[in-house]
């Protein structure tokens, strides 16, 4: 029996949030892929605190990573596993970044299998072993269709179909260079890979909005200091979570609490006041933590004090502030009635407007209605269709678009070495069967012949 | 009556491409063969086109001659015109074709039978085989004659119960002229072995002088021929013509005297006959049961699939030079003979055309490979091989291949010793076998390079350099050849890893890098002229190498990055490969196992787990449970 070594990483703890995720690594090259990360190697079987930074250097959390040196580990070969924090988010994330560093996603039980394999389970557990993939993979397998059934496969399919188109029209004149095709058109294919290519990308784009899918979507409830943030959000979750007080800057870091508002999740997070003024040492801390979570937000409530309006700052928090992801909070409108309010401030043009009051609860229900209007906005934004994209598709993807942009550089050169540019395109449906299962060249065949009168 | 006391090894059944490389291969091991045959005048006919190679099987023609078989030194001797295909594409696309001349190729492939040690020539219709406890052990003929031995290869082309069409016409018959062989079907149905019909077809033949060859345009042969054989490390004494095999020495150079062929295309009016007469076609009237190829449809097929094309391409390929005979390639057609008339005759050039014979179709039974092991031997009855279009294939080269195979596993069984397995990533010959027994086919299977996943490796000049290994293991190659291989390979290798590690002294970088600078900037500027290895910079040293070596070298730096790619790749499934499956195993009976996979596995009988791992929907799940399986059944005995 040969002895696996190729690096398999896997999320090790069940999807989902919780308070820690472990994603685990296995293979020979671990050690590499340690030093590589954090620049050496700690002893086995220590644990170590540090960044986890992606390979373009941006931190993406900070974890406690263990190495175990083969054959002392669950797999008998060198192994490494991480805990971050239970944000899924941040778990697809280093996974994604594990993946392009060399690592590939692990099959259902390989973990278990490589340790069999490697003497760590005696052979009384093989059978239990089996088992163990058998039911994984049947609820992979589960999973899998149900997803291949919606409308990631139907987009996989129609990539793959198009994929194939171009590859007949490549593959024919490899093949049939004695018949009599048709003059070759290198702008058609050209034009047809860079299409191909501008789906993956609007493929991967989607997986933000996978994200928000499983993540919810993040909603920052922003504001300058005392315009009560913070009672509002304890009034949207109807309990007392933030601290809420008359002196303004009292929320110093943020909160985060979940919400379901029409079938949406929302992680609906406080923030610190921004204030104009120069601030204290902690809130400014806490200002520019602020900064941080607007620019990340998916959804914004702007909180403004009716009873204040006319000091309203000319600028809008956030550039990113638009009519489809802001809705303007007038609070505390029981202290100044609807009737007193004059003509809008400019800087609240176009912005759906709610006003409420967070103390006595009027106004909610319109704000909860109008929240979940911007929310099947985004929705509709991918064409009413939910896509779903994991770290293991958008590895699949990343792949498939490597392959298909050197094509599209061979096809620009005229490059008349025309197997190498199939062997791109090859590359990139290989890359894509990964997601929805191995395609067979037949499948080609079949656009060839259907395409081309070939036969002499 | 016996007729034979003391049983050959291996009984070959059937002389066309696949028979007589089996028995060639077979008795070239040394063990003695019989090779049985209908008609010892038709022996290797070329039953469709006079050519060898093209696409895909020019390179398998390279791997025949790499095993030590006779296909290419066969077609560079009897060849009379000889092209490159793909000239202007990447080396590992291209391929050599051959026109040959068809008599000439049958005759030196006969005496080549003759005079092999070992191997028995015998005219016989075989009707039957004969088993004993599940086993063959010989056949028999019509003239109730019993042959014993201890393997069989059966290699029955298109004449198992075969049924030839022309209109509403029928004939039964596996060539035109020739007889069916009725009573085998009977004897494999017999051993459980499934049978099914496939349909193949081949145009009229026309008579030279009644061409106008004015009205069409001439394809001429390359003026540098590119050969089959490698005769930089054959034996030049191998090198012989028919008519001079008393002092064992060729004619003439192959590839000089080279004609040409022919190019018109099909009008508006054959399109209208064609669809006036559609009802009477075998093909369309419902006469024919089998499944024919989609790439070599009928021409009738061609007008109803493409009728907005507005001419079809024909080539009038000659069929010898002492015949004025010519095969017009791409008009392959069941309709009735009145009707071929008038088709051929509204083609310019042919207006006058006088036909010697008729196009037709042909059905034929074909018994589906996944019955078959990868050795090429039947799961159902030890002992007994089957190669060439028994097994659902098209096409001489493909059928000589596995001929080989099967006649070099024929005699590993009955040695005892390891069959001769290549995989996909050997060559084309790989691939194929591969693909036979582990997906089967549902239309006569005709290689493409496009099957091959490694396509950049099997550039047709490594044939020798891929293959040696097994040759070498399996003996079949002299010493003298394997000792010329090996040293081709060694100062291959050595090379590369020169000009990989030394530096170019005008330019400073690595001669490797400057290669492939100057082979991108080529790739641009040579159009047309082929790949120019010439204008590739080289160290003095390797200009003074031999041109095979040169090339090879340069190959392989120049397309450094993609050929270590498939390496990669192939590295990756190794594993999977190198892992046996027991002949014997219940996969029923395999905890963890999803039944449906269970059964896929049940019926293909996979050889390794990287075999099982192509059946299709057998998951990577299934393969993890079985190298689990098989890992404790190893660790437990």
């Amino acid at each position: 029996m040969p002895r696996p070594t190729e690096l398999i990483a896997a999320l090790g703890t069940p999807a989902g949030t919780a308070a820690l995720a472990v994603l685990r690594v296995s293979g020979a090259d671990t050690a590499r892929l340690v030093r590589e990360l954090w620049g050496e190697l700690p002893p086995a079987r220590r644990a170590r605190r540090a960044d986890y930074r992606d390979a373009g250097g941006t931190l993406v959390d900070d974890v406690l990573y263990t190495f175990f040196a083969g054959p002392n580990s669950y797999t008998g070969e060198d192994a490494l596993e991480i805990s971050c924090h239970g944000n899924p988010f941040i778990a697809q994330k280093i996974l994604e970044d594990l993946f392009n560093r060399g690592c590939r996603p692990a099959e259902p039980g390989e973990f278990t299998q490589r340790a069999f394999l490697n003497g760590r389970m005696d052979l009384s557990q093989a059978e239990a072993v089996m088992d163990l993939i058998h039911a994984r993979s049947e609820r992979a397998l589960a999973a899998a269709h149900q997803q291949l059934r919606g409308a990631l496969g139907r987009k996989m399919e129609a990539l793959i179909e198009r994929l194939l188109g171009v590859l007949a029209q490549v593959e024919a004149y490899i093949d049939f260079p004695d018949e009599d095709l048709p003059a070759e058109n290198r702008a058609a294919v050209l034009a047809a890979v860079q299409a191909i290519l501008r789906e993956t990308e609007q493929l991967l784009a989607t997986s933000h909005y996978g994200e928000m899918l499983r993540e919810g979507i993040k909603t920052v409830i922003v504001g300058e200091p005392n315009v009560g943030k913070s009672s509002l959000l304890n009034r949207l979750i109807g309990r007392d979570r933030a601290l809420v007080s008359p002196e303004p800057g009292t929320t110093r870091d943020f909160i985060e609490e979940r919400l379901l508002v029409g079938g949406h999740g929302l992680r609906l997070i406080d923030t610190a006041g921004l204030n104009r003024n120069a601030p204290q040492a902690l809130e400014k801390l806490g200002m520019e933590k602020t900064g941080e979570q607007v620019e990340a937000a998916d959804l914004f409530l702007w909180v403004l004090d009716a009873t204040a309006l006319n000091e309203l700052n000319t600028k809008r928090l956030s550039e990113r502030m638009a009519p489809d992801n802001t809705v303007v909070v007038l609070n505390k409108c029981d202290l100044a009635p609807i009737s007193e309010m004059k003509s809008m401030p400019a800087p609240l043009a176009g912005l759906p407007v709610v006003q409420v009051s967070a103390q006595t609860g009027a106004g909610i229900s319109a704000l909860l209605t109008e929240i979940e209007k911007l929310a099947d906005g985004f929705q509709r934004q991918q064409g009413g269709e939910l896509i779903v994209i994991n770290a293991r598709h958008a590895h699949a993807l990343t792949s498939a678009q490597t392959c298909l942009r050197a094509a599209i550089a061979r096809l620009s050169r005229a490059d008349r070495a025309v197997e190498l540019l199939a062997s791109e395109l090859r590359g990139a449906l290989e890359a894509l069967g990964e997601i929805s299962g191995r395609v067979d060249n037949e499948r080609m065949l079949d656009h060839l012949f259907a395409s081309f009168c070939i036969g002499k | 009556m016996v007729f034979n006391k003391t049983p050959f090894a291996v009984i070959v059944c059937g002389a066309g491409h696949a028979g007589v490389e089996a028995a060639l291969a077979a008795a070239r091991m040394g063990a003695p063969t019989l090779l049985l045959t209908g008609n010892l005048d038709t022996i290797a006919q070329m039953s469709c086109n006079p050519a060898i190679g093209g696409q895909a099987k020019g390179q398998i023609v390279r791997e025949i001659d790499a095993l030590g078989g006779e296909m290419a030194i066969n077609t560079d001797v009897t060849g009379i015109q000889f092209r490159l295909l793909n000239e202007s594409k990447g080396p590992a696309v291209q391929s050599p074709r051959a026109q040959c001349d068809k008599k000439a190729y049958q005759l030196r492939m006969k005496h080549t039978l003759e005079l092999q040690p070992n191997l028995q020539l015998f005219q016989a219709t075989v009707t039957g085989l004969i088993f004993e406890h599940g086993k063959v052990v010989g056949c028999r003929s019509n003239l109730d004659l019993e042959f014993m031995g201890q393997t069989v290869v059966v290699t029955t082309g298109t004449f198992l119960r075969g049924l030839m069409h022309i209109g509403k016409n029928k004939n039964e018959g596996g060539r035109l002229g020739d007889f069916s062989a009725k009573d085998l079907s009977a004897s494999f149905l017999e051993a459980g072995i499934e049978l099914r019909r496939l349909k193949t077809g081949t145009p009229p033949r026309l008579l030279g002088r009644s061409i106008d060859f004015g009205r069409m345009e001439e394809q001429k042969g390359d003026a540098s021929p590119t050969l089959f054989a490698f005769h930089d490390t054959r034996d030049p004494m191998e090198l012989f013509h028919v008519e001079q095999t008393k002092e064992r020495r060729l004619g003439w150079a192959p590839g000089s005297n080279q004609v040409s062929c022919w190019m018109t295309y099909s009008t508006a009016d054959t399109a209208q006959i064609v669809r006036d007469n559609l009802h009477k076609s075998a093909m369309y009237s419902g006469e024919i049961a089998g499944v024919g190829p989609r790439y070599c449809p009928s021409f009738e097929d061609k007008i109803v699939r493409f009728s907005d094309k507005p001419r079809h391409l024909l080539f009038l390929e000659p069929e010898g030079l002492s015949t004025d005979e010519y095969y017009v390639n791409g008009l392959s057609t069941s309709l009735p003979f009145d009707v071929q008339v008038d088709l051929v005759r509204s083609i310019p050039g042919l207006e006058r055309a006088i036909l010697q014979r008729p196009a037709y179709a042909v059905e034929y039974d074909f018994a589906p490979p996944t019955q078959l092991f990868p050795s090429l031997e039947s799961k159902k009855v030890e002992n007994l091989f089957f190669a060439g279009q028994i097994n659902g294939t098209s096409g001489y080269e493909e059928a000589a291949c596995q001929g080989l195979i099967a006649g070099t596993n024929a005699v590993c069984k009955v040695r005892g010793t390891a069959p001769l397995v290549l995989g996909r990533q050997d060559g084309y010959t790989g691939v194929l076998i591969d693909d036979l027994v582990t997906k089967g086919t549902n239309e006569p299977y005709r290689m493409f390079t496009s099957r091959a996943e490694y396509r950049l490796l099997f550039n047709h000049a490594s044939a020798e350099l891929r293959l040696i290994a097994h040759a070498r293991q399996h003996g079949l190659l002299s010493c003298s050849r394997v000792g010329r291989i090996e040293d081709k390979a060694r100062r291959v290798a050595d090379w590369v890893k020169r000009l990989e590690s030394e530096r170019e002294p005008t330019q400073g970088i690595l001669w490797g890098d400057w290669v492939r600078r100057v082979a991108a900037k080529q790739g641009l500027q040579d159009q047309g002229e082929g790949r120019g290895w010439a204008a590739l910079p080289t160290p003095d040293e390797l200009a003074r190498e031999s041109r095979e070596v040169r090339e090879e070298v340069l190959y392989r730096v120049s397309y450094a990055g993609y050929l270590e790619r498939e390496k990669r790749q192939i590295e990756k499934l190794s594993e999977l490969e190198r892992i046996r499956i027991p002949a014997d195993l219940d996969f029923k009976a395999i905890r963890g196992l999803r039944l449906e996979s269970a059964q896929k596995l049940a019926s293909v009988k996979p050889y390794t787990l990287g075999q099982a791992s192509r059946i299709s929907g057998v998951n990577p799940s299934d393969i993890s449970v079985l190298m689990i399986h098989l890992h404790a059944r190893a660790t437990s005995t």
